[in-house]
This record gives structure tokens, C-alpha cells and sequence, in this order.
């Protein structure tokens, strides 16, 4: 099992009110799954995404990433998990404007302390893989929202993670350019990665194999569960 | 390995944040400026200070020890000492003859009188009388001519040795040798010039070089002598601890002055070391001040600096967000926000060193000797990538302390 969470509660103290964000999530994750969750604004996606993405830890319940308990990790561990093993992609870019294509991918193999050499060539890799070589040093602000957004996926992809969490990926994007981001994340579980889709449109998730719908913090439908049921 | 990588990272986002921003960077550094010319200038003018101060004492030797009536340095006390009796010429013989032979003992006097070369006039200037023990007392020597001899000191005779400022203002190109000038009322005839020694003239000191010398026994009878005070200086003979000699004049001159063993001194000794000492309290003082003036302005330079870094890290914080969630640790954060604060300090640093070679060059020109060195250099860039790191720290922290999900979502 890739990841696999185990009755995960999150509660966010919020003006001396505990806020329930998650009631006892559980389901596991496998390799080279395509899996989508869904699911209303404050029905605890954005949280499941965090604690996944080990930007959050869960407040009580486990949190297996690679057979390994991330749940009681301190900041920096978690941030060193982070750009091991998970490749974010936001809705909204995130990208180093000062920085160009290049400089942006080769960042997180920056923080893993490789070699400039070695780091050249897999931010290299990574960028054609998302067929923009030829806009290696343009700035983002020079790249249209769909070449914005592949740069992304270059990024979350170069350090080789275990699980590619993307959230809301074509949010931002029109639906011709929407399309073409799905093909490149189609493509991509094609060739073996494990994808998590984090969305609230019918026809994104239904590129994935799998969908968890979330409701009130728990799960509401597990496509997998009624397929193996 | 990681560590380097990263600190390279945080070089190069330093430096890409200072070029985004230069005119606010050069603004906000305009305190650390200020900070670091007052720094550098300081130290540069007591150097320069230092130098020329020691460079005039030089002349006179640290092993020779002056007795006087009045000790120089008598800071208020003045009363003290003004109805103690003249140490007069006699007085000097006698000292010469009880300490034996090897030790010299040279009286010497001076007052201010005109010096006059046909229409050339100096007023009010140093003239010295002295002997030809001068030589042996000091390291003054003449460029060219001869200083005074014995048979000048005995039978009187109106010769006399000039500094070399003193021979420019009045002689120009001409050869001084044998002329006739005037000092007061009286004829001297000029022959020899002395060597240049520096001059400490800058902060009220001797002007050495704008002195004339002339045999004491003339001095006397041309300027008045009855009522003087000579001082005399004596030089230890090079075997003798100075200390040892010390006791040991202290002791013929209690003789000379019959003193019971009751009564205090009524002379002082005088020594270069006093002078010295004094000397150093004063640029104490004078760097105390200095650094206080500094201090303050660094500090001023530091909180904007501050001011700026808080500016920084809140534009910044969905970039700090981002790198915090594809692995940026909280150090490779804290390190970016150091290294762009002490960049931002060092540039107002290395603009305040360039700006202080000017006003030591000008310093220089006008006031005294003074250079910008090295180790000046040094200190002053020292101090101000510390301020950098000092005044960034805080901003930095709370940087790297920021929540990951939070700083995402910062518009």
C-alpha cells in the first residue's frame, strides 16, 4: 500500500471552538491508483489533501506514507517527506515569478541537495516531459495558464514522488486547456504514477479510476469499496 | 552537501531580491551608510592622529627624562606648583657634574619673538635656546650646515639653527647659511637648517620645524635669563634601567635643592610616557565618542533595515509557502531572509567605505595625515554584515516559522 490512512480526525481550534474538519477517515491508497476525491466546499477535501500532502498532521488516527508514520513527524521531517516523496500541483500555479521555467523545476532538487550537474539533467527531463524545452528560461509571467500549469507538473514530478496530489488542477484554466492538462496527468498514470485528484468537477474526476466522495469530514462513497463489494 | 546547495539557493534569491528592489534597498541602507563613514572616519582621523603623534614624539626619545619646575600634565593644579623656585642654568651644571660623566644634561628655554629676514617676517615664533647637547638628547639632526657647538654655548655667540618651515617662509630659495636674520632685537646669523621632524602642530602640540635654536647663554642675555625656569633634558646612559635613573636624578636634585627628606619635591620629572599616556587618554575619549555617534547611527540603519525585512517577508509569503511545501526547511528559509538583510547592510557598507576614502582624502589634505587602511576596511564591512544579520534575524525567524498551508493561501 502506497499510503494509508486509518481512522484520521482532524480538529482545528478556531476561537476556542474545535472545528471538525475530518471524523475518522480511512482508505488506503495503492500503487499506480488514479483516485479523485470529491466533494462539497467544507466537506474536509482541502484538509485530506494537506494531511496527504504532509503539509497538516492529523490529530489523531494514522497516517502511512510508504509504511512509514508520518502523523508524528516535526516540521522540517515532514518538510524533508515533502519534497521526497510528494509533487504538488494547486490550482492557482504557485510558481517563483522572478524565477524562470528551469529554475523552477530544478527547486525542489535544489532542497534535496543534488548536484547542479545531476539536477540539470532531471529538471531537463521533466520539462520536456511536459513539452515545454523550448521555454526553458522564460519567466512564468511570459507562458499562457496551460504552460503555467505544466511548468507546475514539472516541478511535482522531478524529484520522482511517490504519490502526485493535485488539487483542483484545471480550476484556473479554460476547458480546452483543462483538457489538455488532463491528458498530460492521463499520460502520466499511464507511464506508472500514482495520481490523487483533488476536485469538484464531475468530468475531471471521471478521468480517475477511482472516486472517494467526502461528506461532513467523512467519506460518503468509495468507488473502490462498492467495485471490490 | 545539502547545506552548500542551499546556501547557494539563498544567495541567489538574495541577490535577485536586491535587484528587484535597489531603489528601496539603497534607501534603507542610507543609516548603515552614515553608520559606517562615521566608522571608518573615526578610526581613519585617530589613526592619523595616533601617527603623527607618535611620529613627533619620536623626536624626543623615551629615554630621556625632562626635569622641570611644573610637570607637563598638571591638569588644574596649577597653583601647586607656581611658587616653586626656577630651576636656573647653575642648577643644570651642578646636576651635570653630580651625575658624572655619560649623562647629558642639556638646560634648554624658549619664548616667542619675531623672526625677521630682510621684508620676511615670522611673529610670534618658537626660538629655542639650547646647547650643543641637544644632539645627544634628541634624534633631531641638521640637513645641512652644523647645529651648536660648545665654543657657541661659551663665549655667547649669535648663531643659530632654524626648522625647515621656518627657512621656506623666510628664505624661499635662497641659502640660509651665514645670512643675518633678526630674532626680537638682536642679529643672528643662520648655520644650519634642520632635518624636517613632522610636525604635531595639528592638535596644538610643538610645530618642530617652524623653531630656531640658539645657544642658551645668548638666549639669556638677549631674551632674559634672571627670571627663567630652565628645563633640563637628561638622557640615561644606554646601560641603565630608566626607572633606576629616575630615582636616581630625583635624588641629585633634592641635593641641588637641599631638601629635607621631610619636604616634597619641588621639581618634576617629565617623560615621554606621560605624554604619552595622556596622549592616549584623550583619543580614548575622543574614540569613545566616536563610537557612541556610530553606534547610534548603526542602530537607526539596523531597525530599517528591520523595517524593510518585515516588508520583505510579508510580500513574500506565498513564495516562502511554496518552498516550504517542496521541501524548503525552516534553516533554508531563515537563511534566505539573513543573507538578504546582511547583503542590503553590506552594499550601505561598501557605499560608506567608498564615501569615507573621500573624506579621508580630504581629511588628509586639509587636517592631518590620515589613510584609509585595510584592517579599517575590514572591521567597518565586518560590522555591518553583522548589523545585516543582527537587524534581519527576527524578520528571518518568523519567516521560517511560517505555517506552510497559511502562507499558501496568503493574498
Amino acid at each position: 500500500m502506497t499510503l494509508e490512512l486509518q481512522s484520521v480526525e482532524k480538529i482545528y481550534e478556531m476561537n476556542s471552538v474545535g472545528v471538525h474538519a475530518l471524523r475518522g477517515v480511512s482508505f488506503g491508497i495503492d500503487e499506480n491508483e488514479y483516485v479523485a476525491i470529491m466533494g462539497p466546499s467544507g466537506s474536509g477535501k482541502s484538509t485530506l489533501m494537506n494531511i496527504i500532502g504532509c503539509l497538516d498532521v492529523p490529530t489523531s488516527g494514522t497516517y502511512l506514507l510508504d509504511g512509514s508514520d508520518v502523523g508524528s513527524l516535526g516540521e522540517d521531517q515532514l518538510a524533508e517527506i515533502r519534497n521526497e516523496k510528494i509533487g504538488f500541483v494547486f490550482q492557482t500555479f504557485n510558481l517563483l515569478g522572478r524565477s524562470d521555467v528551469f529554475h523552477n523545476v530544478e527547486l525542489p532538487l535544489i532542497y534535496a541537495g543534488m548536484r547542479p550537474a545531476r539536477r540539470k539533467k532531471l529538471a531537463e527531463e521533466a520539462i520536456d516531459r511536459v513539452g515545454l524545452a523550448d521555454r526553458m528560461k522564460h519567466r512564468p509571467n511570459e507562458l499562457s495558464g496551460g504552460q503555467r500549469q505544466r511548468v507546475a507538473i514539472a516541478r511535482a514530478l522531478v524529484n520522482r514522488p511517490t504519490i502526485l496530489l493535485a488539487d483542483e488542477p484545471t480550476g484556473n484554466l479554460d476547458s480546452a486547456t483543462g483538457a489538455e492538462i488532463m491528458e498530460v496527468f492521463d499520460a502520466l498514470h499511464k507511464e506508472g504514477n500514482t495520481i490523487l485528484l483533488v476536485t469538484h468537477e464531475d468530468n475531471i474526476a471521471s478521468h480517475a479510476h477511482r472516486e472517494i466522495r467526502l461528506f461532513d469530514g467523512q467519506i460518503a462513497s468509495d468507488s473502490f469499496e462498492s467495485e471490490a463489494a | 552537501m545539502s547545506r552548500i546547495h542551499a546556501s547557494v539557493e539563498a544567495f541567489r534569491i538574495a541577490v535577485a531580491a536586491l535587484r528587484a528592489n535597489k531603489a528601496r534597498g539603497i534607501l534603507t541602507t542610507l543609516g548603515i551608510i552614515i553608520g559606517i563613514v562615521a566608522v571608518v572616519t573615526t578610526m581613519t582621523a585617530a589613526n592619523g592622529l595616533a601617527n603623527s603623534f607618535r611620529e613627533s614624539v619620536s623626536v624626543l626619545g623615551t629615554d630621556v627624562l625632562y626635569v622641570s619646575r611644573i610637570p607637563w600634565m598638571f591638569q588644574g593644579r596649577f597653583f601647586q606648583f607656581r611658587n616653586r623656585p626656577n630651576l636656573s642654568l647653575k642648577d643644570s651644571e651642578k646636576l651635570a657634574r653630580q651625575l658624572g660623566t655619560g649623562v647629558a644634561v642639556n638646560p634648554t628655554d624658549d619664548t616667542r619673538r619675531p623672526v625677521k629676514y630682510l621684508s620676511e617676517v615670522i611673529e610670534n615664533a618658537t626660538v629655542i635656546g639650547t646647547t650643543h647637547k641637544h644632539m645627544l638628547v634628541s634624534s633631531a639632526v641638521p640637513e645641512y650646515g652644523r647645529f651648536l657647538t660648545e665654543h657657541d654655548v661659551e663665549f655667547k655667540r649669535h648663531v643659530c639653527v632654524i626648522g625647515t618651515t621656518m627657512h621656506e617662509r623666510l628664505f624661499g630659495p635662497v641659502d640660509p647659511i651665514n645670512k643675518k636674520i633678526k630674532i626680537g632685537r638682536a642679529d643672528f646669523r643662520v648655520i644650519g637648517v634642520m632635518e624636517k621632524q613632522g610636525s604635531a602642530g595639528t592638535f596644538g602640540g610643538p610645530d618642530f620645524d617652524s623653531q630656531v635654536f640658539v645657544p642658551v647663554t645668548t638666549f639669556v642675555r638677549e631674551f632674559g635669563g634672571l627670571h627663567r625656569s630652565f628645563d633640563f633634558a637628561v638622557k640615561a646612559p644606554s646601560s641603565v634601567d630608566v626607572a633606576d635613573f629616575e630615582y636616581e636624578v630625583v635624588g641629585e636634585m633634592r641635593k641641588i635643592r637641599r631638601l629635607h627628606p621631610s619636604e616634597e619635591d619641588n621639581f618634576a620629572i617629565n617623560k615621554m610616557d606621560s605624554l604619552v599616556e595622556a596622549f592616549n587618554n584623550v583619543m580614548g575619549v575622543v574614540l569613545m565618542i566616536g563610537i557612541a555617534i556610530t553606534g547610534i547611527s548603526l542602530f537607526v540603519g539596523g531597525v530599517g533595515v528591520m523595517n524593510i525585512m518585515f516588508v520583505s517577508v510579508t510580500e513574500r509569503t506565498g513564495e516562502i509557502g511554496i518552498r516550504k511545501a517542496i521541501g524548503a526547511k525552516r534553516r533554508a528559509i531563515l537563511q534566505q531572509f539573513l543573507l538578504e538583510s546582511s547583503m542590503i547592510c553590506l552594499v550601505g557598507g561598501a557605499i560608506g567605505v567608498a564615501l569615507s576614502f573621500g573624506v579621508a582624502a580630504a581629511i588628509d589634505r586639509f587636517l592631518l595625515p590620515a589613510s584609509v587602511s585595510l584592517p579599517i576596511v575590514i572591521i567597518a564591512l565586518t560590522v555591518s554584515i553583522a548589523v545585516g544579520v543582527i537587524s534581519g534575524f527576527i524578520p528571518a525567524w518568523r519567516a521560517s516559522r511560517l505555517n506552510p498551508i497559511d502562507a499558501l493561501h496568503y493574498e
